[in-house]
């Protein structure tokens, strides 16, 4: 009996012990959970053939150093942009690199976008590193695009290298009628490595804010950029749907300090201003699927048309001087103080855009022009694309460009160009 | 006696117009209960679901897009393009009577309006963001039968992108089984069938196949097919443009 008892007390303690064991120290295996990683991107080749216009001294200073200059030049390129995605839970890498190729030589690829991000909670996220970021509410034209890669009007939707940051952005909707949703996102922005290629100023870190409101049906955004040594900004948007086919949008800025560049007796000279730049714009869809985007822009720093006549005649008169010191300068000046899109002062953009014509399937056609309304020069730009088949799209595009020599558009590179593109997605 | 019959009449007339009205405002909620049912046979409170839409055009080609959608309340819509890669990435969002489109390469949502069509065809914005019927139209019985009710449909506001609708409702089960989409002037635009009805799991059982046809583009045909749908919990933040371009990590 005792020891029967003994056994039993033995395997009593045993079982406690192993139990307490295993509930201590026992675990589940967890599931392995899958890090998605995703690429995918597009191969655009481009050909083109280009009317020069040897009259402007943009063609000739562009093209100084050849001794024959056609009257028709042929450009051919591929440009390939590779997308890559990493999420696992809270985090994210994002990369979005841009390789061109023109001609044989070893290829170093643009990251035009290169972060991580981290989801603290759907509220609260931030990200650092090269992130490209789009204020505004413009379809070209963005007066308060404080942090944006300048975009080119002649091809708004073209991918864009960002900016090296950092942000924060905290976003709140609420159940209301009025304030449906509220975000604030606070991005600062390093300065670039000017000392030993490696550090910056610490005190040339810009900072820029910008608060959005969902009220009543409108999005409203308020902007602010500061940054040592440049102007400061204040500006505001909004966008909202005046009918199911109509939509409206626009955009102010105000700038404290703005430099304006001028060409007086054949230098350049710099005047601080402060005043405002606005732009206005609808979207409009008929009953054709016909839509209808127009934009217009005023440019505080705009050059005159006056202006704009001392700025061309100053490369004219670098050109025929035959001086390599002047026309250096000058070509300095054209490609860094007056490199802007939009030099002048007013704008009016207008595109149309009609899908599948005469019911052609997968055929989309568009025109749309860029009105310089103080020289009264403009291009023109119809355009047509085809996706036979699923991803891969063909793209004929035109661009005739007309004004006097003296105008913006009528003292371009050149008179007329046409380009084919053919764009493989994957 | 010519005063007498006067007032005779006019009780009449009144007793008339009273029982009338009442039969009026009667059916109008009678109308309004029914489209309510029919938005809970067709989605749960906050779901998520796969689809694909399939345009078919007249000379037979097809074109399909796959989209991950997720969807809270009455008014909150949020979609992600899954494939082919040429639309991968874009997303849309739908609050109520706005929408916008998020574009990779743009960077940026821009507002759309719900008449536009992101992918041809001919299901426009509206049909593939559809929010709770019962949110954008008033019902009323405009006739009915032993198996069905014919429901007419008003829009509440001149933003909605179909001005009328004419429903068609099972009884047995009060699922909508078709729906003809007029504009203003009475022009019929297109005529949406909801076929196969399908268990999805979770108590969600509807129509797994909407098709769509239109006057307007004669020829062309374009299916929608729910593969997965299932209840899910979403944050409010989930439906905001600063969330669109991470649509991607709820899959």
């Amino acid at each position: 009996m005792r020891f029967i008892k003994s056994v039993f007390l033995v395997i009593l303690f045993a079982f406690i012990f192993t139990g307490a064991f295993s509930q201590e120290y026992d675990f589940e295996i967890p599931e392995e959970e899958e890090a998605k990683i995703e690429f995918n991107g597009n191969l655009d080749a481009k050909w083109g053939i280009l009317k020069t216009r040897e009259s402007s001294p943009f063609f000739g200073l562009q093209f100084y150093d050849l001794s024959e200059k056609d009257d028709y030049l042929s450009q051919y390129r591929l440009d390939f942009y590779l997308d890559g995605v990493y999420r696992h839970k809270q985090i994210g890498l994002f990369m979005k690199t841009f390789y061109q190729y023109a001609k044989e030589e070893p290829l170093s690829p643009s990251f035009f976008e290169l972060y991580g991000s981290l989801n603290f909670s759907p509220r609260l996220s931030m990200s650092i590193g090269k992130r490209r970021f789009n204020w505004g509410k413009g379809y070209v034209f963005n007066p308060v695009g404080y942090v944006n890669a300048e975009k080119d009007p002649e091809n708004p939707d073209l991918a864009l290298a960002g900016k090296t940051s950092i942000y924060f952005s905290y976003n709140k909707s609420f159940n209301s009628d009025v304030l449906q949703n509220f975000s604030m996102g606070a991005i600062l922005l390093p300065p670039e490595a000017e000392i030993n290629d490696k550090f910056g100023s610490a005190d040339k870190i810009g900072v820029a804010l910008k608060l959005y409101f969902l009220l009543k049906n409108m999005d409203i955004d308020l902007m602010a950029a500061f940054k040592k040594d440049e102007p400061q900004r204040l500006g505001l948007d909004f966008s909202t749907n005046l009918r199911e086919n109509l939509e409206i949008h626009a955009e102010f800025s105000y700038a404290q300090d703005e430099t304006k560049h001028l060409v007086n007796d054949g230098s350049v000279t710099q005047h601080k201003m402060d005043g405002g730049s606005y732009m206005l714009g609808l979207r409009y869809l008929n009953r054709s699927n016909t839509t209808l985007i127009a934009e217009y822009y005023h440019n505080n720093i705009g050059l005159s048309k006056k202006e704009f006549t001392s700025y061309i005649n100053y490369l004219g008169n670098s050109l025929k001087s035959n001086n390599p010191e002047l026309i250096n300068s000058a070509r300095l000046n054209m490609s860094n103080i007056f490199r802007s899109k939009t030099l002048m002062q007013d704008y009016l953009y207008l595109k149309l855009i009609q899908p599948e014509p005469f019911s052609w399937l997968y055929s989309s056609i568009s025109v749309f022009t860029i009105y310089n309304l103080v020289d009264n020069s403009f291009l023109v730009s119809p355009q047509l694309s085809y996706k036979p088949y699923t991803n891969f799209e063909v793209l004929l595009w035109p661009f005739l460009f007309f004004g006097g020599n003296d105008t913006e558009y009528g003292s371009k590179q050149f008179e007329k160009k046409i380009e084919l593109w053919m764009r493989f997605y994957f | 006696m010519y005063k007498n019959n006067v007032s005779f009449f006019l009780i009449l007339f009144f007793m008339a117009s009273v029982i009338w009205s009442q039969e009026s405002a009667t059916n109008d909620t009678k109308g309004d209960e029914i489209l309510k049912k029919v938005d809970e046979n067709l989605m749960p409170v906050s779901f998520e679901s796969y689809r694909k839409l399939i345009n078919e055009e007249p000379d037979g080609s097809k074109k399909e897009f796959i989209f991950f959608t997720v969807k809270k309340d009455k008014d909150k819509v949020a979609m992600l393009y899954v494939s082919p890669a040429s639309e991968k990435g874009r997303a849309t969002l739908r609050l109520g009577d706005n929408m916008w489109l998020y574009i990779p390469n743009v960077g940026k949502p821009i507002r759309i309006t719900s008449m536009q069509s992101v992918v041809g065809g001919v299901f426009n914005n509206a049909d593939i963001m559809r929010l709770e019927y019962s949110v954008e139209y008033d019902a009323t019985i405009l006739e009915q039968n032993d198996s069905q009710y014919i429901l007419n449909l008003k829009a509440k506001t001149q933003t909605i992108a179909y001005d009328n609708l004419k429903m068609w409702v099972d009884k047995k089960n009060t699922m909508v089984t078709k729906v003809e989409c007029y504009a203003a002037s009475g022009t019929l635009i297109k005529t949406l069938e909801f076929k196969e009805i399908k268990n999805f799991g979770d108590g969600i059982m509807r129509p797994a196949v909407i098709e769509t046809s239109s006057p307007l583009y004669k020829g062309y045909r374009s299916l929608m097919i729910y593969s997965q749908m299932k209840p899910r919990k979403l944050p409010d933040e989930v439906f905001t443009l600063e969330y669109l371009s991470k649509l991607g990590d709820l899959r």
